[in-house]
């Protein structure tokens, strides 16, 4: 059981309160699911209930945390912790430490205290439980997203605690890989663990959540029961991502853009060293105006076949011609006009000092004039105006998520693809980037997303490209969507 | 993408052999080399560990490095010639720049010096699991953030080529364009290297509650699947045992493998 008694922080470097006056109570064998958008003091809340605030933290603490009745600040330190509550972290990368996944699996396994036939029969049972028995030798960096969520999980089920806190452990995973974590996570709640889980993904966890709770800005908002809190209209927003009506839009002036084809892949086929085929034979003519959705599991190509669009991947067989230039032949440099890539994770870009710089760069990079206007237009676009002289990495995941379009718009490509853009956003957050996306349509660009979500495919694209085992599988337009 | 330093999943006689072993091979090696300044030396020591690395299957991993060696080789001669001149003035570049036969053989042993350094510590790492290396140097009485320091830094290289590529790519389709060359090189500095430590700062910190949370630091380890000396490891252990003593007695009786 964990319980939360009118917790206040604040980080020591910002002095902005991360948690105000939060009081929530976790029961045994239950499962609470925090929801909530970018920056509300989710992970924050993950830090106090596991006792790390309190234990590794500087900052101003208020209110009182305790972990199976026990104060956390009882606990000698987090080692003496680990014994009752184990915590996975949003990024598995860090969790990693050794280079096969049995071995991971045993460092945790292996400071217990337990006797050696136990740790071997133990180091079984989690290896099934997780689906990992027939990947014990991989080194950890080599493994899939979903099968590193799994190996983190592994490790912390490995502690033998009754207690699990999960931040985000399905965020960045496609369908058939939250279904593995969703699996893992209803058999321990069968065997009557503790669960506290913070999630986008309300519907695919429906059956598991007991409490749903929605924070905003360090406070509770909501709590309750799941359908207790998804009768208030302000929060079902936040918790079930809604894009309906984002398609139908058009624009108010109405003059009809004539399509002309932007983009033109012939037999595009590739191979990443000698034997790794992503992509097979696909031919695929993009127009200008179009907004296109391209779904499929991770591995299927998507990611692969976007890069080629602008430069990134060569093709090694067949060809790629955007708005009629050879891609093979053609410079990144020069394709950067013509097409921009925001790529899944926004922190891969971010290195100025404020936000309006961070979109300089691109601008300055291509030589586009009236530089200020346009560096204004694009922060406004992404609805980001007000938070131009701010470091960019302060800025919640969703604005950063916003700061990365407009790094690209800003470069007035006429295609944009983004790759997942609305990785670990919730419903309002997520709508948000795909109204942004759709007014860049009925501005004239072509719009492309890689997505794992139907959702988003169904109510926002006007055409839908399904990859599989790095083919095409269907290319539909979407039913009212403009053809 | 090819990777530096990480450990090789195989059933070889370097795998079979205690990580403590290997420690006092890799420190063998690296004495010698260090002491050592005759050039057929210090080759025959790199042809024996090639070898090695040929018989453990290593080899391929093992020659690549070779790759980086030849340059670095190039960037020493260069060095010494510019800095040590002696022995013998073999021309004159520009009237102001010596070469000189001792500059350049100073280079070459230095270089060898390396190659020796470089491919035992390789062998090392590229056939020992790191669990096997924290419980070796936890039952020296090493202090195991020392440790885990060095198995993370190793572990930490192919995450960081991936992120690294990934950032370029980034910065890339932001049109990018550095230029090739040295100038470019510099120029692309900021834009992939402060995202990258950004970031890597950011995961050192869930990196520090991880290892604090499994207990690294104060709870006692079941022992299991322990590594015991093998008669395997006795043997090397005396073979190694041998040959240094043979070296110490050759370098103080022979000035052949002293002076050049």
């Amino acid at each position: 059981m964990i319980r939360l008694d009118s917790v206040s922080y604040a980080y020591p470097h910002t002095g902005k309160p991360a948690l105000t006056g939060l009081s929530l109570t976790v029961g045994k064998g239950q499962c609470v699911m925090i929801t909530g958008p970018s920056g509300a003091g989710k992970t924050t809340l993950c830090l106090a209930s596991a006792g790390i605030l309190a234990h590794e933290y500087g900052g101003k603490k208020e209110g009182a945390v305790t972990i199976d009745g026990r104060d956390v600040k009882s606990y000698k330190d987090l080692s003496d912790i680990a014994s009752n509550l184990g915590i996975v972290f949003d990024d598995p990368e860090a969790q990693l430490i050794f280079t096969t996944v049995e071995e991971e699996i045993l460092s945790a396994l292996e400071r217990r205290g337990l006797a050696v036939d136990e740790v071997e029969d133990r180091l079984r049972v989690i290896m099934e439980m997780t689906k990992l028995t027939t990947l014990k030798e991989r080194a950890p960096h080599t493994l899939s997203g979903g099968q590193k969520q799994r190996l983190v999980l592994a490790v912390t089920l490995a502690l033998g605690t009754g207690i699990l806190i999960l931040d985000e452990p399905t965020s960045e995973l496609d369908e058939h890989g939250t279904n593995g974590i969703l699996e893992i996570l209803k058999g321990l709640k069968a065997q009557g663990r503790t669960i506290l889980l913070v999630e986008h993904k309300f519907l695919r966890m429906r059956d598991l959540v007991d409490t749903l709770v929605v924070m905003e800005e360090g406070r509770i908002r909501a709590a309750g029961t799941p359908d207790e809190v998804i009768s208030d209209p302000a929060m079902q927003k936040i918790v079930i991502p809604d894009f309906s009506g984002i398609r139908e839009r058009t624009r108010s002036g109405g003059e009809i853009i004539t399509p002309v084809p932007l983009v033109q892949v012939k037999g595009l086929s590739h191979t990443y060293g000698e034997d790794i085929h992503a992509l097979y034979d696909i031919d695929l003519t993009i127009s200008s105006g179009e907004f296109i959705a391209i779904v499929g599991e991770n591995g299927s190509g998507k990611t692969t076949l976007i890069k080629h669009f602008n430069g990134l991947l060569k093709a090694t067989c067949g060809s790629v011609f955007v708005k009629g230039k050879d891609a093979a032949k053609t410079t990144i440099n020069r394709l950067a006009h013509d097409v921009g890539l925001v790529f899944q994770n926004p922190d891969h870009m971010f290195f100025a000092d404020t936000v309006r710089d961070e979109v300089a760069f691109g601008v300055d990079n291509l030589g586009i004039p009236d530089r200020d206007e346009v560096i204004d237009h694009a922060l406004m676009r992404v609805r980001l105006t007000h938070a131009k002289d701010l470091y960019p990495r302060w800025l919640s995941r969703g604005e950063r998520q916003r700061l990365a379009i407009a790094c690209v718009l800003a470069m007035k490509p006429a295609v944009i693809v983004l790759d997942e853009p609305t990785t670990g956003l919730d419903g309002k957050e997520a709508r948000e980037v795909m109204e942004v996306l759709k007014e860049l349509q009925l501005a004239g660009h072509t719009v492309i997303i890689v997505t794992h979500s139907r959702e988003i495919a169904r109510d926002c694209a006007d055409r839908v490209i399904t990859m599989e085992s790095g083919k095409i599988i269907s290319d539909v337009q979407a039913a009212g969507g403009r053809s | 993408m090819t990777e530096i330093l990480q450990y090789v999943q195989k059933d070889s006689f370097l795998h079979r052999l205690a990580p403590l072993t290997k420690i006092l091979f890799v420190i063998v090696v690296g004495m010698m080399s260090i002491v050592s300044t005759s050039i057929p030396f210090l080759v025959s020591v790199i042809l024996v560990l090639l070898a090695i690395a040929f018989i453990a299957g290593l080899h391929r991993e093992v020659l690549r490095q070779f790759f980086l060696i030849a340059v670095m080789s190039v960037i020493l001669i260069i060095i010494t010639v510019l800095t040590l001149p002696g022995g013998e003035t073999l021309f004159v570049i520009g009237g102001i720049i010596p070469i000189t036969t001792g500059g350049i053989l100073i280079g070459v042993i230095m270089t060898l010096r390396f190659a020796v350094l470089i491919t035992a510590i390789q062998l090392f790492v590229l056939s020992t699991q790191p669990r096997d290396l924290v419980h070796t140097l936890e039952r020296l009485r090493v202090p195991v953030d020392y440790t885990l320091m060095f198995v993370i830094a190793l572990r930490f290289i192919p995450t960081l080529q991936i992120e690294g590529t990934r950032i370029h790519e980034a910065q890339l389709a932001r049109g990018y364009n550095p230029g090739s060359g040295i100038g470019g090189k510099i120029r692309s500095i900021a834009p992939v290297m402060v995202p990258l430590v950004s970031n890597s700062l950011a995961r050192s910190n869930v990196l520090g509650l991880t290892i604090d949370l499994r207990g690294y630091r104060t709870k006692k380890r079941t022992p299991l699947r322990e590594r015991h000396l093998l008669m395997l490891d006795y043997a090397v252990i005396a073979l190694l045992f041998v040959v240094a003593s043979a070296f110490i007695y050759l370098t103080l009786r022979l000035p052949v493998l002293q002076a050049w």
